[in-house]
Formats: C-alpha cells, structure tokens, sequence
C-alpha cells in the first residue's frame, strides 16, 4: 500500500484535535490532561501502532474511541460515525488492557453473550465461537469457568472476544501482554492473517520490535502529545537508527548520547 | 430488548451459580421446619404462627437476595472491568441498566417461586386446604415490590461508588418504609406545622413498598384480595421501578467510565 | 490431603462429644423452663419482659385475624382492646362496641387503596378451633416471661373453654402458679377448672379460698389489688356452696361480697334468701360429706 492509495482513501478513525482532561479527585480539584490536542488518521487496511512510554495518553485516547470517557474538546469519528453513538462499534472488536471477564461464566458462554449483543444469527454463532477459540487455542478450556483460567489464558479470552464478530477495525490495547513467546508470536500471526483479509488494526504496545515487524505506521504519543508520526521506515531513516532508538530520541530520553 | 435479554440472562446464570440464594433458601426452610416441629399444648393443627415466621423469612430473604444482587451489579462490572469490553459493543447503557434490572427482577423471581412453593407446602400439610389465589396475589404483589427495590438499587449504584454502603442504605430506607411509610400521614398530622408538610411531602413521595405486603391476609387466611386492587398495585410499583430506573440512567449516561 | 481431613475428622468428633456432653444440660433447661429462665435473662435481660408483651399482644392480634392497631393509631384513636381475662369472665360482653374500628375514614388515597391489602375490618376466630391460632404467642410469652399472669389465664381460658383441652389448661395453669405462687388470678382460674370441667367442688373451693387469703395478703402487702377477681372468686365460690348446700357458708362468702361490691342491696337481697332457706330444713342432695373436706 503505497501514500498515494493511502490518502486518497476515507480514514476508518479519525481523531481531531482532542483533548481529554480527568479530574483528580482531590482538594483543590486539579485537572490533568492526559490527552492534548491529538489529532490522528488510520486508514482502511492498516496497521497502526500506538506507541508512548506509559502513562502517555495511550488507553485513554482509546477510551475515547469506545465512549467510556467523553472527550473534553475535538471528536473522533469511527467508520464516519462519532464515537458517543454506539452504532459505532456493530464492527469494532476491543481489547482492553486489563480485564477479567465474568468470572461465573465458561470461555464459550461468555463468547456466546458477546455474540448475542452483536445479533450474529443464531446459526453462525457456534461455528464462529469454535473458529475463535482455536484461534486463541482455547478449546480445551472452553467448558471451564474463567475464574480457572490463568492470566494469559484471560488474555487469550480477550483476544478471541476482540474477534467474535469479524470485525473491520480491531483496537487492542496491548494485546501480548501477559503472555508468553509462543503467544506473543500467535498474536502477531494473528494480525497479521487479519491484515491479509483487509481488516484494520489499531493496537498499543511496548514490544517495538513486534511492532516493528507488524506495523505500517506509527504513532509515538508523549505526555499527552503527538511527537511522531508515519511509516516505520520513514521513523527509521530519519532517526538513522532501529525503531527503538528511535523512540528513545523522540520521547527525549537520551542515555548514549 | 435483545441486549437487555442477553445481560438479564447473564446476571440471572450469576445469581444461580452463587451460593446466596441456596444458602437462604435451606436457611428458611431449616428455621420453619425447627419451628413446626414445636409442640404448643398438643395441638398440631396450629399453623398461622408457623405462616407468619415463614413469610417473614421469605421476605428477609428475598429483599437480601434483591438488594444484594442489584446494589452489586453496576459497581462490580466497573472493578472488575467487564463493563469496557461490553460497552464497547453496540449496547447502550441505557440498555445495560434495562438489562441488569431486568436480570435481577427475573432472578428475585425465580427465587420467589421457589420459596412460596415451600411456603404452600408447608401450608397445605397443616391446613389441608390451598387458596391459590391469595398465595398467587401474594407472590405477585412481593415479585412486584422486588422490582422497586431492585430498581431503587441500581439507581444507588449509580450513585454511590461503594456497593456495600449502597446495599446498607438500600435496605435502610426499605425497612423504614415498610415500617413506617402507612403511618406517616398520622404522624404527620400530630407535629407542628413546617415538619408536618415535610413529613406529608415525603408520605406522598416514597414508593409505598408497604402496600404489597399482604403476608397478613395470607396469614389468617382472608380471603382474596379484588383484582382490580392488584392491577392498581402493579401499576403503582411499575411507575416507580420505571422512574427509578429512568433517573438511574440519567445519572450513568454521562458518567465516564474511569 | 490426609492432614486437613485429619483435623476435619477431629473437630468432628469435638463436636460430637461437646453436642452430646450439652444435650443432657440442654434438656434440664427445655424440661423446666419455668423455673429456669436462667439462660434467657443473661441472653436478653431486661428486654425479655418488652418481648413478652410483644407476644401477648401478639395472640391478640392472632385473635383479630390481624385486625389491630398499630402504636401509630394507638396514639390517635385510643387503646386497644384486649382479649384479657376480663372477656373470661363476662363470656363476650361489650366488646363487641369496638367494633366501629380504629381505622376511621380513610385519610388520602394510599389509605384508602392500602385498606386492601390489610385486615381492615373487625374479626374475631369464631369458627371452633380457630382459636388455638393464638396460644403459641402466649406460649412463648410466658415462656420469656414467666411471671406475666395475663398470659396464663388467658391461655387457660381459650383451652378450656373453646378448645376442650382442659388438661393442658391445668398444666399450664400449674406452671403458672409455681413461677407466681402468690397470684390470686391463676388461682381463680384454676378454681374454675376444678370446678367447670372436673366436677371437683372440693379442690375447686380449696383453690378458691386460697385465692381469696392471697388477694388478702396482697392488698395489705402492695396496696389495693383488683376488686374484679376477688368479686368474681367469692361469688363464684358462694355459688359453689349454695349448690351444695351449705347455706351459712354460701351466706358467709356473700356478706364478704357485700362488704364492696357495686350492688350491694343485690346481694342482700340474696343473703335474705338464702337464709330463708337455710330456716327451712332441706337435705343436700349431694351425698359428699361437706364438712370432712372443709379445711
Ligand atoms: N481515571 C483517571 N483519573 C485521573 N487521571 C487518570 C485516570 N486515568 C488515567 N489518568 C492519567 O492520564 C494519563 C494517561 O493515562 P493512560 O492510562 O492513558 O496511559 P497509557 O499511555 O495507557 O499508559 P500505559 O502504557 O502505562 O498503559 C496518566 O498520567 C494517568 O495518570
Ligand atoms: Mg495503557
């Protein structure tokens, strides 16, 4: 996919100018912006890393995009539609970052649930629950309740929620974290085969070698702020440097030198 | 509706896989047993004392079961994060409360049933008689009153951030109604004047749960109520379940998430 | 896990051996409660009284089918009625005027809709049986409180009268008299089983003169008692004599009835009667010698 086809397409998520301030809760009611004027575009087909050292602005710029936190100033926009209304996200899957599901529930009851919300028809729901659990590998487990699974499996039973419904745009919120390297590298196979389909993927992560190997473009946010933005390789020949070094310098930590 | 199905039918697998209501259950029926098994001048015929400490136990039960459930809903999906990959489906939280009340109401349903079925057992064993329609008017009348309660808990869910002072307020102000809310307007009319509008401006205002606690004709076996009364008392608890409801989703609409 | 099975097993056995150690303890409480009330004082103190008119009243309450003022209304309309001894004693007199309700003319439309879903008329247990709703209130009321005599009379009195249970109705007067052996009103009551229902006028008029000395020894000791029960045992107990015959003895008790009684030209009226009698020769028909049993 070259720049020219790029732009000349309608971006899949659009954030303009948005600023997202949370109110601590303490005397003297400081305010806090934890997103300062982000605007960004993420196109059909893509994938799209998020990056920023933590406590960048990265979960809750996402945060904006489901609706869980109105945006203070600016809008975002999902397939065209802005954010607050929920027709938005019939096709987007999520994956929080941190998350446990209904505990009570087996990994196929919960991901029958989420189906039922996405009104799949009946008759596809098994065959797609199957689907998604063998590609999380949790077909074995599937008739266990969740509070039996461990955290990586948790996050495996994310990730096959982010897919019941074969969603356009996927936003995972560090996706491999928690699990281990055969999972990690599952995880990249997976966003990959997703991106051969034509699906877009909007993900954070602190693996930049993984993003490095999966993404087209980057984002690098810091404190709030947009500091960097493009092609991997366009990252890395203007830095002269691998990706990580490059981020280092755009996050203005400079140990070497 | 189909979203609000789907979180109802969640909440009530929940409330069946916990052991809360088994635990109520085998509490009251041990207690009422213990209790018949009494001997009161060898008469074994006695049976409206063994009525009465049954029903009470049923509704000590099933408000527990209602407050609990319902004050816990909201506040443990935000801690325990399964609200942000619900919401970030195509579900409203307009929907999500509905879904929620409904799950809670159904389950204090079911619940009921199962409880008045004991209570008719051990009723018809002493009476040999079975007025269905008084037992009928009874359970419906309760599962309605549930319904307020539970709606009146997730509105303070949505209020207040800790689900146990919730519950505590919650049952608080349900007990102060059952046992007051009939008699306000004569307390009212006995204090001096700017306490007497107060006291009749909240008379007029709270749910009057009272009203469907007719444990006291099933008691000593009245006979059924008209049902034209029960139809009013439904409608009556269904305005304020819906208000309360209404004003609970006032509140969550804007309510950011974290 | 044989350790944790292990501990199991053993508290297991603790329990046992402390259930069973308990048991012989725990039937010596239940068997005599009367005397014993030892338990329940520690456990509840002082409130145990509070408890126990709670659920005397509470057999009241039974006995209006729940049809019954609440402290609310108590405080408007007046008292409630009670089902006391008195209505032993004057079969189902005037209490019936009550019958108006407490309740009055709705005040608003909850009032008026709530009426409903509550007794809201008068009703007494008037089908035969019906009344045995009642007695496990007073059972327990006694039970907390044992001293409380309302309970046994009037427990006495639905056994005996409307529930054929006349044994039951001594027993309970009986436990009744040791935890209050000065009380003049269990006497009575037990009088009249003797005399009602067993056709035993010895023990009957024993148990009545008893009654009579302790209303004494009360009024001197605490001050003017209730005229009501000492009427009510000396006419009783100068019926009992007439009856059988011992005129001076029937006229004795009736110049004591005189002395406060409400009507007292009534009785004197009788007096002359009786002693009309007593002048005429007449046999007592009972072959029961009078004097021998005569303390
Ligand atoms: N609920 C909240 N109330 C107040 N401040 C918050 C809240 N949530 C996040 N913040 C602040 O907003 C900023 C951005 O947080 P955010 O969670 O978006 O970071 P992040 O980029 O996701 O970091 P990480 O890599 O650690 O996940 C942080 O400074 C954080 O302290
Ligand atoms: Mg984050």
């Amino acid at each position: 996919m070259d720049q020219a086809n790029l732009f000349g397409m309608e971006p899949i998520l659009k954030i303009e100018d948005l600023v997202v301030e949370y109110r601590t809760r303490e005397f003297g009611q400081r305010v806090r912006i934890a997103v300062n004027r982000l605007s960004l575009e993420v196109f059909p087909g893509e994938v799209f890393g998020f990056l920023g050292p933590n406590g960048a602005g990265k979960t809750t710029t996402m945060n904006v995009l489901l609706g869980f936190v109105p945006a203070t100033r600016g809008a975002a926009y999902v397939f065209n539609v802005n954010v607050r209304d929920p027709i938005a996200r019939q096709r987007i899957g999520y994956l929080p970052e941190l998350t446990y599901y209904y505990k009570f529930l087996t990994a196929e009851e919960l991901l029958r649930f989420y189906a039922r919300i996405f009104r799949i028809p009946r008759a596809e729901v098994g065959p797609r629950v199957d689907e998604v659990l063998k590609l999380v590998e949790l077909d074995a487990a599937r008739k266990r309740p969740i509070k039996t699974y461990s955290k990586g499996m948790q996050q495996r039973v994310g990730l096959a929620q982010a897919l019941i419904n074969n969603p356009d745009l996927l936003i995972l919120d560090e996706p491999t974290s928690g699990l281990d390297p055969i999972g990690r590298m599952k995880v990249r196979e997976i966003i990959q085969r997703l991106k051969q389909t034509g699906k877009t993927v909007f993900f954070s992560s602190h693996e930049l070698g993984e993003v490095e190997t999966v993404c087209d473009r980057v984002a690098i946010l810091y404190q709030g702020e947009l500091k960097a933005i493009g092609r991997v390789s366009e990252l890395v020949e203007k830095y002269e440097c691998n990706l990580e070094q490059a981020f280092l310098k755009v996050v203005g930590y400079n140990s070497e030198r | 509706m189909n979203n609000a199905l789907a979180v109802a039918s969640v909440v009530v697998k929940e409330l069946y896989r916990r052991k809360d209501f088994y635990v109520l259950f085998v509490l009251t029926a041990v207690i009422t047993l213990l209790m018949g098994a009494l001997n009161f001048f060898n008469d074994d015929k006695i049976v409206r004392y063994l009525k009465e400490i049954c029903l009470l136990l049923i509704w000590i039960s099933a408000l527990v079961i209602a407050v609990g459930t319902s004050a816990r809903q909201i506040p443990s999906e935000r801690e325990n994060r399964t609200v942000f990959p619900l919401l970030a489906k195509p579900i409203t939280r307009g929907q999500l409360i509905a879904g929620k009340f409904l799950g809670c109401w159904l389950a204090c349903g079911l619940a009921l049933i199962v409880f008045y079925l004991f209570f008719g057992v051990i009723s018809v064993s002493r009476e040999h008689q079975l007025p269905m329609a008084s037992y009928f008017q009874a359970l419906w009348l309760h599962w309605w009153m549930l319904g307020v309660v539970v709606a009146m808990a997730l509105l303070g869910s949505v209020l207040f951030a800790a689900p146990s002072s919730n519950a505590t307020i919650c049952l608080l102000l349900i007990l102060g109604i059952l046992l007051l809310g009939r008699h306000l307007n004569k307390v009212a009319v006995q204090l001096a004047e700017p306490m007497s509008t107060v006291v009749y401006v909240v008379y007029f205002a709270v749910p009057h749960l009272e009203l469907f606690d007719v444990r006291d004709l099933v008691v000593h076996n009245w006979d059924p109520i008209n049902w034209l009364i029960c139809v009013g008392a439904t409608f009556y608890a269904a305005a304020y379940a819906v208000f309360f409801l209404f004003a609970a989703w006032l509140v969550f609409r804007r309510q950011p998430l974290v | 896990m044989p350790a944790p099975s292990l501990i199991l097993a053993l508290l297991f056995v603790v329990c046992f051996t402390l259930a069973t150690w308990l048991q012989p303890w725990h039937q010596s409480w239940a068997g005599g409660r009367a005397q014993s009330s030892s338990l329940l004082d520690i456990v509840m103190g002082d409130s145990q009284q509070l408890f126990a008119n709670h659920f005397f009243t509470k057999a009241d309450v039974y006995f209006h089918s729940g049809y019954y003022p609440s402290v609310f209304d108590q405080a408007i309309g007046g008292a409630p009625h009670m089902t006391a001894a008195k209505d032993a004693a004057t079969e189902h007199g005037p209490e019936h005027a009550e019958e108006t309700g407490f309740l009055g003319r709705p005040r608003d439309w909850i009032d008026r809709f709530s009426r409903n879903l509550y007794p809201s008329r008068h009703s007494h247990l008037d089908s035969p049986g019906e009344a045995r709703e009642i007695l496990p209130w007073l059972r327990i009321a006694a039970d907390l409180d044992p001293h409380k005599v309302e309970t046994y009379t009037v427990a006495a009195y639905w056994l005996r009268q409307h529930l054929n249970k006349v044994d039951e109705a001594e027993q309970f007067l009986r436990a009744g008299w040791r935890a209050n052996p000065d009380s003049y009103e269990i006497l009575f009551e037990l009088g009249r089983v003797f005399d009602e229902n067993r056709g035993d006028f010895q023990r009957a008029s024993n148990v009545w003169e008893l009654a009579v000395r302790k209303w004494h020894e009360r009024s001197a000791r605490n001050g003017k008692q209730d005229d009501f029960i000492l009427e009510q045992t000396l006419t009783h107990l100068a019926q009992l004599e007439e009856r059988e015959g011992y005129w001076e003895k029937a006229i004795a008790y009736l110049e004591k009835l005189k002395a406060f009684s409400p009507h007292p030209n009534v009785i004197q009226q009788h007096i002359e009667e009786l002693k009309r009698k007593a002048v005429a020769p007449s046999v007592p028909n009972n072959s029961v010698s009078p004097q021998a049993g005569k303390r």
